[in-house]
């Protein structure tokens, strides 16, 4: 008996010691499959799989990917990283997905990056914590199939919140201090770090930097605050915490004499304007993922919000449907051209992630944003790339205020406020 | 001066809404010992249904109100019959309610989503209280609203037939039987009132802020708290602990923080039953 396990155990070791082989023989390939994984109970989750979806349609009717049909798989990560894992795992590998397409909460992508490197399988993404692309930083082979799609880096929003009090100051519009209402999360604090050193330069004080926790909805209070400690701005910076629109509301209903700018991701979605019975005019927001479906900024974003309503009936009810439909046509892009150059496998995660790689700053490709990565993975952040436009919500439309190269229009205060 | 008077506000709009969750979660436990984990599908429907019938029918607020508080009762209606017979089993009572409370929280996460939702208020506009403070009117008619409806609770309690009948069930349901009290018609009774009780307070809840399916739970946790503070089946001490709660909440939200409301808010329950076991108006049974 002894030796039986003395020998089983000398056989496991043996095996644990072996160097690392590809465990799935190439198989003949009769289709490509692309996954989806999000958050489905969530709108951000849902137009992330519908934008896939529609390009994959047109795709398909097009002759597919290097004349292979198009097959999509969803997996639903709700919320919760361990079930993100799972799901990436059974894409990955069940379902065996070429690239997997998806995210949203920070928490979750950094445990579906461990399943990212574990299967090595191309993985284009939404979420916004610096921390992922710090882990491709640190460990460049084992992270590298890890690229960020749908939006620029949450630090990026600091710089974005500096803007927008200089394009405050340039328009009349005097602040000298600020009342920070924000998510208790982590990818907030990131902003927040990046910003204090931002807001010293200009001159502002944070007057009180409040941190709210999910569904969090008693604003009058913090807004009458506000006002008594003489704030000339109420900076939101929610995502998470899913009650923007109520903030919203109760910021038009106490009609302070204080303009809300920052961001608030809800303030994004087209459907906000009437989700808040037009209590969103002039609010000043953050574009989150550089389109809009009032100002779309490339021809193939016209036509993309067009072609989403068209087929759904009503235009994507969140931004990281621009990504996620980017994400499908910029693998076909990548996959076409590693083929076109004769790479052996030109589907091979290791080959795609060097073409993907390719799209840098000097070289973006133009989809329904002009997308760049750095070489972290992260979108470029810059002007003539992706960043987070300075909008404003005005009659139930959102416009971009800033910056001036793709500005539709110009500040608007509340009628209280003049 | 005004800090104190916007708690009082404040505290007094969130203690009444808790109030009529709050009493309806302790009669029920009064008069049937039930454990009702499904208190929260009450509060929640009534708020999902309004928004669903002014959103798909185009049915004005107060119409729609209505609905949603008659769809609270048909679903505590529906609690008491699934409780029905296995009422003497305790725990298996905890764990039906519990279960039909989570089903319906994942029926609202599929047909609504998990991002809250907000309704249209009764009345639009605000109002000054005093100098620089002031409160949205839809506010300051949830405190109208739910401070009349406990009057009208507490009236129809102690003055009516039905409510004498609810009384009596509750301080001693052998007795009741003897004197020939239909104890399952004052139940079937409790469990309506409750809910619409319930029900009331949903939609006041998503005019001020919002509704979410996870509320259905988190309701749960107020009520508890509210009702052990208050003493488990006491009307009175629900309403009282209620406030006391309500004002806490503000308080520690304007003082702390609101990461520190829920904390303070149990921290203050567990002082108060360390001194007083049963509660502010509880008796040992």
């Amino acid at each position: 008996m002894r030796w039986a396990v003395l020998v089983a155990l000398t056989l496991l070791i043996a095996l644990c010691a072996m160097p690392e082989q590809k465990q799935v023989a190439e198989q003949k390939r009769d289709k490509v499959v692309i996954g989806v994984l999000a958050p489905m109970s969530l709108p951000e989750g849902t137009a992330q799989e519908k934008a896939v979806k529609l390009a994959v349609e047109e795709i398909n009717a097009k002759g597919g990917i290097l004349g292979y049909k198009v097959e999509v798989v969803v997996g639903d990560d709700k919320l919760d990283p361990s079930v993100g894992v799972a799901e990436f795992k059974r894409l990955a590998t069940l379902q065996k997905a070429d690239v997997i397409i998806g995210g949203f909460s920070s928490g979750v992508m950094l445990a579906t990056m461990e399943a990212m490197a574990e299967t090595k399988t191309l993985f284009l993404a939404d979420a916004s914590s610096p921390s992922h692309s710090a882990k491709v930083a640190e460990n460049y082979e084992k992270y590298k199939y890890w690229f960020r799609i749908a939006q620029n880096n949450a630090t990026t929003f600091a710089f974005d919140i500096a803007d927008m009090i200089k394009m405050l100051r340039n328009n009349g519009y005097e602040v000298k201090k600020i009342y920070v209402i924000r998510d208790e999360h982590i990818w907030a604090e990131d902003v927040m770090k990046t910003l204090r050193p931002l807001l010293l330069d200009l001159g502002v004080e944070i007057i009180k930097d409040v941190q709210v926790p999910r569904n969090y909805a008693e604003y009058e209070s913090l807004i009458l605050e506000a006002e008594k400690l003489n704030a000339h701005l109420i900076v939101p910076i929610l995502a998470l915490t899913g009650t923007g629109d109520v903030l919203v509301k109760q910021w038009a209903s106490l009609r302070p004499k204080i303009l809300l700018a920052g961001h608030d991701l809800a303030a994004i979605d087209h459907g906000f304007f009437n989700k808040t019975n037009g209590a969103a005019n002039y609010v000043i927001f953050l574009a989150d993922g550089g389109a809009l479906v009032t100002a779309p900024i490339t021809e193939l974003c016209k036509e993309f919000v067009e072609k989403y309503k068209a087929k759904y009936g009503h235009y994507p009810e969140a931004h990281q449907a621009y990504g996620a439909y980017d994400a499908v046509y910029i693998y076909k892009r990548v996959v076409e051209e590693a083929s076109k150059n004769g790479e052996k496998d030109p589907f091979n995660a290791e080959t795609l992630v060097k073409y993907l790689e390719r799209f840098n700053e000097s070289n973006p490709i133009i989809l329904t944003r002009p997308i760049a990565f750095t070489p972290n993975h992260d979108l470029v952040w810059s002007d003539k790339t992706i960043r987070n436009w300075i909008s404003q919500w005005q009659d139930g439309k959102q416009v971009i205020l800033y910056p001036e190269h793709v500005a539709n229009g110009k500040l608007k205060l509340p009628p209280w406020m003049s | 001066m005004i800090e104190l008077l916007e708690i009082f506000v404040f505290g007094t709009a969130m203690g009444g809404i808790f109030a009529l969750l709050a009493s309806g979660f302790s009669l029920i436990f009064g008069v049937s010992r039930i454990l009702n984990f499904a208190h929260g599908v009450c509060f929640s429907i009534s708020a999902y249904l309004v928004i669903y019938f002014i959103k798909e029918f185009s049915v004005d607020i107060f119409s729609a109100s209505i609905l949603g508080i008659f769809f609270a009762v048909l679903v505590g209606f529906f609690v008491y019959a699934l409780t029905k017979y296995i009422r003497h089993n305790v725990v298996m009572v905890i764990i039906v309610t519990l279960a039909f409370a989570l089903l319906v929280e994942q029926f609202l996460l599929l047909s609504f989503g998990n991002r809250g939702l907000t309704m249209p208020p009764f009345v639009e506009g605000i109002q000054v209280i005093y100098e620089n403070l002031r409160i949205a009117k839809v506010r300051l008619l949830a405190i109208a609203i739910a401070i009349a409806t406990l009057l009208a609770l507490e009236f129809f309690i102690s003055r009516t037939i039905i409510g004498k009948r609810i009384n009596a069930v509750s301080q001693d349901i052998e007795a009741a039987k003897l004197l020939g009290i239909n104890v399952e018609k004052v139940l079937i009774a409790t469990f309506l009132i409750s809910s619409a009780l319930a029900g009331i307070a949903g939609i006041l809840y998503a005019q001020i802020f919002n509704i979410y399916p996870a509320m259905i739970l988190r309701v749960l946790i107020y009520a508890f708290a509210v009702v052990i503070l208050g003493g488990l089946g006491s009307f009175r001490g629900s309403v009282v602990a209620s406030f006391i709660i309500g004002y806490i909440f503000v308080a520690t939200m304007k003082t702390l923080g609101a990461q520190w409301s829920e904390f303070v808010m149990l921290i203050t329950i567990v002082a108060i039953l360390a001194v007083r076991p049963t509660g502010l108006f509880g008796v040992k049974e």
